[in-house]
This record gives structure tokens, sequence and C-alpha cells, in this order.
């Protein structure tokens, strides 16, 4: 055999067997990429990808490019499976279309969803072009392997390209169970591969919502009520109307959010009322300085009332009575009782917002009962559903195109923007961009909820933790949505299996639902942002109160190496967990000596499919209150990692995204007004205080992939936190970390 | 009114409002969407451009006060799209989201084009009016000590 022969690309089909796969894969016919442009001539097999004559392969990604990769990591993992040349692929951002299956893209799930059927779309297209060349040549299929877009016959050395095998392979049935890779057989998935869409990116051309341009579009910029759930009592729009440049004002009272997590079932949907006065223009410079003119009155409604310190004297009383339990093992209250060494403290986080640095945007064209949306949206489908409902047209009038999104980190799961862009289209009877500024999206923002947590634990006499109270409040995003109750199942901000349950004997945690008129959504690992904090600088509490190493306490609280099954798919692999808080602790010389006014702290998160550890390093100078976070060290085991690194990255972004919130962020609410407008007073993260260092390790595995976008959020605050108090024996227990959090003796 | 500077190397002329901020010019006039609007407020850095050859937040730059000078977006800066930056932007895999790597590029263009030989507290400081809520700062050091031939991690800022 030649030894030019791409040996590493080696697939023998034969010697792989069929894999059951959990995700329906639907056969298409092969014309079915007609309305994306495909060409006449091509090789089609499937939704996912096409080859043409001169070998050229379009790959469609099927979710929405939001900074995470999946725009590299999706087509990654056909073409692994197709064989083809990584060079020649062009990737494609799928529009809304039922073929591409479930288009949502958020809680960490798009390779975890998609990996089984993008491997096996791959593979099917690989076998149907095995095939075409093994019969052209006469020999048996299995004698022929796939590599580099080429099929290869070992013992005739014959050659072809994929795309001298187009027209053959087009012919056949693709097989609804073919042949998979093993992976020692993988060529690109577990290769740090650079993302597809870097040059566009550096260059100015990428195309994000704003950057839409339809004929004849007028720009809307949209004064919305301060208050949450107020309505509009009178405005001046007659007068603003004859402004040069204006075309429209319109009023808008209610959007209604269809709130679907997926196509057709999710969560529910609810009214959300958002009232406002839109001005219309030709351009958005025209545009924003007509919204200056509005003088609007609104009728506030009752959320006027509501301000920071309301929630909190809510907190306060309602964490004085038991909540919904969701979580009871053994007999907390005993244990507690009779327990040798008692800690308990208060912790509290504040509302976020996502502050994506593309602001809301959307643009509409309603026409002939017809709507053609452009959306820098997570949810394409929930965009879709929630504009037909506004509308009151059938959602298969609605075509809908998918822009890169400058940001998503959840806020982008929520449709407001598509709804407010679609009625003011019909209304004025034109293509609309809407244009949030910066002030609107801080302003009214669907934000991470805040919370107030009470944490109780016990020591016995040899230092053992054995018991661990927390009873958390906060208003609810579940409620929000679907109007339902508190359960133990659903629609609660605490969940039963986080840590340290399995590993102490009597343990409760409750939750208490709070009233909020804030409107409520997902912040880049939702719950988990806030309580990862709560729960992993408390443990550090309790390590110290114990006089035990931090790392050595969690690890002998997680146990031995076990798999802990949590019912349905969910499942925490206690040695993966183990493994990553071994390797951060290693990494970062756990336990080595430190210079006077620097620390370290240690924190963990298992979920989303995937086990990150993390150790941040910080300095504090506690005479001026200031602290520097100089290094953090993060192992993540995410299973088989797909582009080890876009994992790397996402880690990156991760800890820098969930130290604006350590050190910066938070929003506030004064008579039912976000009080923050812009950067300056909704601070976030900038380079300056941006650690020098991080370092992230990616252990090697062959598990099923876990998600990557969100695990990397929740240890980052706490490692911070319990960091500061090992270099200044100050407890952190509100976020963001204020000066004076650091100064107070 | 009549406004006319240099865009890109070649002769422009607007007829807008002359306190109509260059970035609306550029984006909605002009059709030039590489540079990006993020806070209105010249506090984020995304709609970063070169005028005469400094930095610029164009949502604060009014038409007027451009007149008859040079104008450099993120769309001019190379022919080809790769300049030395953009270059080391690739090899660095800088960009999540991208929004705001136009912004951060022009600023890194004009931070080099000062300090050739930038330490990390220079980039830190220089760089700091660029907000990246995707979290590249680690990735955006080492593209600029790239680009600059410098080697990453010196003069570490305290």
């Amino acid at each position: 055999m030649s030894s030019v022969w791409p040996r590493r690309a080696f697939v023998k089909s034969a010697a792989v067997g069929g894999v059951a796969l959990l995700v329906p894969f639907h056969l298409r016919a092969r014309l079915n990429h007609d309305t994306n442009g495909a060409d006449a001539g091509t090789f089609a097999p499937n939704a996912w990808l096409e080859i043409s004559a001169n070998d050229q392969v379009r790959i469609w990604c099927g979710k929405s490019e939001m900074g995470q990769g999946v725009r590299t990591s999706l087509p990654m993992i056909v073409a692994e499976e197709l064989c083809c040349d990584w060079r020649n692929v062009q990737v494609v951002q799928a529009d809304l279309q039922p073929r591409y299956g479930e288009q949502l893209t958020g809680g960490s799930l798009s390779v975890r969803t998609s990996y089984a059927s993008l491997r096996k779309a791959g593979a099917a297209a690989r076998e149907m072009l095995l095939s075409a060349a093994a019969a052209e040549w006469g020999v048996d299929q299995k004698e022929c392997y796939a590599a580099l877009s080429e099929v290869l016959h070992a013992n005739s050395q014959r050659r072809a390209r994929y795309g001298s095998l187009v027209a053959r392979a087009a012919k056949l049935t693709a097989s609804p169970d073919p042949p998979l890779k093993s992976p020692s057989q993988f060529t690109l998935i577990g290769h740090p591969t650079p993302r597809t869409d870097t040059k566009l990116k550096v260059s100015g051309q990428a195309k994000f919502g704003l950057d839409v341009r339809v004929p004849g579009m007028l720009i809307a910029c949209v004064e919305r009520c301060p208050v949450f759930g107020g309505s509009v009592r009178s405005s001046n729009a007659e007068e603003v109307k004859k402004i040069p440049g204006v075309r429209a004002v319109l009023e808008q009272n209610s959007v209604h959010l269809t709130h679907h997590f997926g196509e057709e079932s999710g969560p529910g949907s609810r009214n959300y009322t958002c009232a406002s006065v839109a001005v219309l223009a030709d351009s958005t410079w025209a545009a924003m300085q007509a919204r200056k003119k509005l003088k609007v009155e609104w009728d506030e409604g009752p959320s006027a009332q509501e301000s920071t310190a309301s929630l909190r004297d809510q907190f306060q009383k309602l964490l004085a009575a038991p909540g919904t339990v969701m979580r009871n093992d053994g007999d907390f209250d005993k244990a507690f009782a009779s327990s040798a060494k008692k800690i308990e403290a208060i912790y509290e986080v504040p509302f976020l917002a996502h502050a994506t640095m593309e602001p809301m945007n959307c643009t509409a064209h309603v026409h002939d009962g017809k709507c053609e949306i452009w959306a820098p949206t997570q949810i394409p489908g929930a965009a879709a559903n929630s504009v037909a409902q506004a509308l009151g047209i059938p959602r298969g009038n609605i075509q809908l195109h998918v822009t890169f999104l400058g940001g998503g980190f959840g806020r982008r799961l929520i449709q407001d923007y598509a709804v407010e862009a679609a009625l003011l289209s019909r209304d004025a009877r034109a293509p609309v961009q809407v244009v949030w500024s910066r002030e609107d999206d801080v302003r009214h923002d669907f934000y991470r909820p805040a919370s107030y947590h009470v944490l109780r634990a016990g020591l016995d006499a040899s230092g053992q933790l054995v018991a661990w109270f927390h009873r958390g409040a906060s208003p609810s995003i579940g409620v929000f949505y679907n109007g339902t109750g508190i359960s133990p199942q659903g629609a609660a901000e605490m969940n039963g299996p986080d840590f340290p349950a399995f590993g102490i004997p009597n343990m409760r945690t409750e939750f208490v639902l709070a009233q909020s008129g804030m409107p409520l959504g997902y912040w880049r690992s939702v719950e988990n942002s806030g309580n990862q904090f709560v729960i992993s600088s408390f443990f550090d509490e309790v390590a110290f109160a114990a006089q035990r190493d931090p790392v050595e306490l969690r690890l002998a609280v997680l146990g031995p190496a076990r798999k802990i099954s949590l019912g349905g798919d969910g499942t925490i692999d206690v040695g993966r967990g183990r493994q990553v808080i071994e390797v951060v602790a290693e990494k970062a010389g756990w336990g080595t000596p430190l210079p006077k006014g620097t620390g370290r702290g240690i924190a963990a998160h298992f979920g989303y499919g995937s086990y990150v550890a993390q150790v941040a390093e910080v300095a504090c100078d506690a005479s001026r209150g200031t602290l520097r976070v100089q290094r953090v060290i993060c192992a993540i085991d995410c299973g088989q990692a797909i582009n080890p690194s876009g994992v790397q990255a996402q880690m990156e972004g991760a800890i820098n995204f969930g130290l604006a919130a350590a050190l910066k962020s938070a929003i506030t609410v004064q008579n039912g007004r976000v009080q923050q407008s812009n950067f300056h007073d909704y601070e976030v993260l900038r380079m300056k205080d941006s650690p020098p260092v991080i370092e992230v390790h990616v252990i090697s595995s062959s598990e099923p992939p876990g998600g990557c976008g969100e695990p990397g959020v929740p240890p980052i605050a706490p490692a911070v936190a319990n960091a500061v108090f090992a270099a200044t024996g100050r407890r952190i227990r509100r976020l963001p970390i204020r000066s004076a959090d650091l100064m107070q003796a | 009114m009549a406004t006319t500077f240099i865009l890109n190397g070649k002769s422009q002329t607007v007829d807008v409002s002359p306190d109509m901020p260059l970035l609306w010019v550029l984006r909605d006039t002009l059709d030039k969407t590489g540079t990006k609007f993020g806070c209105g407020a010249g506090l984020c850095g995304a709609c970063t451009v070169h005028i005469n050859g400094e930095a610029a937040r164009s949502c604060q730059t009014a038409i007027s006060a451009v007149a008859g000078k040079k104008v450099t977006t993120i769309e001019g800066l190379s022919a080809n799209g790769l300049h030395p930056v953009q270059q080391a932007w690739i090899a660095e895999d800088v960009p999540q989201c991208g929004y705001c790597q136009s912004g951060q590029i022009m600023s890194a263009v004009a931070l080099l084009a000062k300090k050739p030989n930038p330490t990390d507290a220079d980039i830190d400081d220089f760089m700091s009016g660029n907000i990246c809520r995707c979290g590249t700062y680690q990735r955006i050091r080492k593209a600029i000590h790239r680009a600059a031939g410098t080697p990453a991690g010196q003069a570490k800022s305290a």
C-alpha cells in the first residue's frame, strides 16, 4: 500500500459496528436544499450536507452562532464521519426549517443533542460515496475506505474524488443506520481546530442582526414604560410624527411571548406587557433623535412600588418560614441540634442583566399575510411562534433567517424584540428594524433573579460535616413564564441534587418563592450562577470552621468514585468530579505558600453533562479595598471534546463572564425602575480586571460530549471569594464584591 | 449639509445633519457595517475607528468634526483583511461572538502605532476602553503581543 495514502484518516467501514442512536434520524429527499440554493448536480443526501462536483462541501449549522463556536464544532462532527477535507468545507447557517430539528440554542445543549444525529448524517453520506465508488470499480465496498474527500481502494490503489462520485451517489438510498467511526479513528474531533468564522469577524464582514439591510426598511426606536407591567396613558405622538424624517409613531401596549423551549412543547407562554411608544424613521440617528422628543405619560401599575430594599425585606420575612422541600436526607434538625460546632451564614446575589455587546434588535417585514424575519435569536422556533400568535397568521407563513448573534448568554432565548419588530412592520406597512439602545437593553432585560439564602451546617466532635441546611428565596423564572406553582420537579430556583448532596447524612434544602414584578430570564448558567457561589462559599466556611483543607474536605464529602443516578438521563460520575478537582489543585500548586495579601480559593460545578473545577489566585490590598485576580486555573471534563480549542475558549469566556458578576455587576430597582442604564453604572469586566493568566486543562475523555457554554461560569465567583478569604480573612457573602467588603475588619 | 472626508483612502461626501455621529453615517448612510454600535456613549469601544491615525469612538464623533480628515474603518484596515493585527487575531483564534472585535482590532492597531512593543500593562491600559462580553481578553493580549513580536506576559501589571 502506498505510503502517501492518508493512513491516519483510514476508515474501514466494515470494522465499525452499528451504534444505537438516541436521536431519531430522518431521511430526507435530496431535493431538500432547494430553498437553500443547493445546485443541481450536487449530492445532498440529508439536511446537513451537500457535495458538489468540484469537491466543495457545504455543511449546514442548525444552531445559532453566538460566540460559543457551533459553526465550527457542529460541522466538525459531520465532517469527521463524512471523511471530507475540512479545508474545503463551507459552513452555512440554517434558516428556521423543520428539517433541522430542534434549533434551540441554549442549555449548553448544542453539541450534546446534535452529536449522534450529525455523526449519522456524515456517516450515511460517506457510505453512499463508498458504495458509489465500489460499484464503479466493481469491487467489494468493504475493501474501500474514505479519507480527505476521496474514496480509496487499497488493493488496486484506485482513488476517486468525492466530486467525481456525486452523480452516482445521488442515485443511492441512504442507510438509516450507517456504521460510525470509533473515537480512535477520529482525525478532526478532539483536535484543536480554528473557528470557521474568524476571518469574517476580524474583517468586519460578519453580518449580525443590526447589519441586516432590507430595501425600504424603517428604523424603530422604542420608548418603553420604565416600570414593568405599566401601560401608556397618553403621549405626544402626533407632535413627534411631524418631525422631519419620522415616518410613524406607534403605541404598543402588550407583547405576547410564546416561550416554547422547543418547537412545539415547553414550559409555556405568557402575556408580557411592555407598553411602549415607537418612533419609526428613515435612519437610526433620526429615530433616536426624534425619540428624545417623545413625552409619554405612563400608568405605571402595581410594580411601581418595588425596590431592591423592599425585595430584600420580603426575602428576610420569607426566610423565617419553611419553604418547599427540594431535598431531605436524614434528619437535619436533629443532627444540627446535636452538632459540636454550628456554622450559619446569610448570602445574597443581585439581579443581573445580560448586556450582550450587540443590543437587542430584529428586522421584520410583514406583507400579504406573511412575515419574513431576520433575527439574532437563540430560539428561531419560539420567535416564529410568538410572531405568528401576535400577528394572527399561521406559523407556516413565517420565514425566519438567523443572523450571527452579537452575544446571547440566554438573553436571546426570549423573543420580545421579534414580536416588536413584526407588530411595528405590520402597523407601519414597511420592513422595520427595531434597534434597542444600550439603555433599553439594560433597563428592559429579562434578569437573572436576585436571591437570598440562609445556610446552616453542623460538625461533629471529630470535625465531620454531618448536617447541611440551605433555604433560598427568590422570584422564579419558571413561575414568570408558565405560572405554575413551585415543586421539587420544576419552577424552583434551587436543585435538590446540588453539592454537597449524596455526601452528607443529614441535609435539607428548601426553596421559598418571592414575588417580584421584574421580568426574569435565563442568564448563562441560570440558577447555578448564584447558587454555586452560595454553596461553594459556605462550604469553604465549613472547611475553615472544621480546620480542614477545602480541597481535602470537598473530596471527602464527594466520597469514592461512583455513579449516582438522578433519574431520567441524569447521572453524577463522582470519579470524574474528583478528577477535575484533583487536577486543578495540582496545576494550581494548591497548598504551596503564597506572598502575604494573596490567596487561593477553589470551587467546582458539575452540570450540563460536564465537570468543572477552578482555582482562583487573588491579591488583595485591604487598606485600599482593592483586589486583583492574578491567575485562574480551570479543569474541565466535558467528555469527548469536539474542538478542544473551542472548549478552552468557552472556559476563558465563562470565567471572564462570571468574574463580571463577582466583581462588577448588579441591577438594582427603585420605584419599579431599573436604576442602571449603560456600562458606566452597569459595569462589566474590562481587560484591566481580567486575570493575566487563565489556564485551562481539558481532560481527555471518550465519554459522551458534555456542555461547555455554561458550566465554566458557576465556580469562578466562589473561587474568587474563597481566595479573598484566604488572602485577607474577610468572608464575602454578597456579590458583587465591594471595596467595603474587603476593608471591613 | 455636505461633509467631505477621506474614508479608507477615498474621498467621500455625505449630505447629512452635521451633528450626526460618524458611526451612523458609516452604518446607515454608507453601509459600512463593520463598525459596531454598542453603547452610544463612548463606554464600550465597539465603534472604534481611526481619525487621522488615532483611535476614536465614532458614536461620539459628529460628522462635522471629521471634515477633511482621514477616517479608517475595519473595512479599510487592509486590502485583503490580512493586516498583521488581523493575522494575529486569526492565529490566536480570538473572536467568539465577534461583535466587539472590529473595535478591538482598531484599538490594537492604534496602540501598536504608539507603542510598537507594549507591555501587558500598556495593553491593559489602552484596551480597557473596549469591552468584550464573551471574555476574549487573554487572547487579545496574546494577539497584540504576537503582532508586536513581543513575548506575552512581560512586565505584568500589578
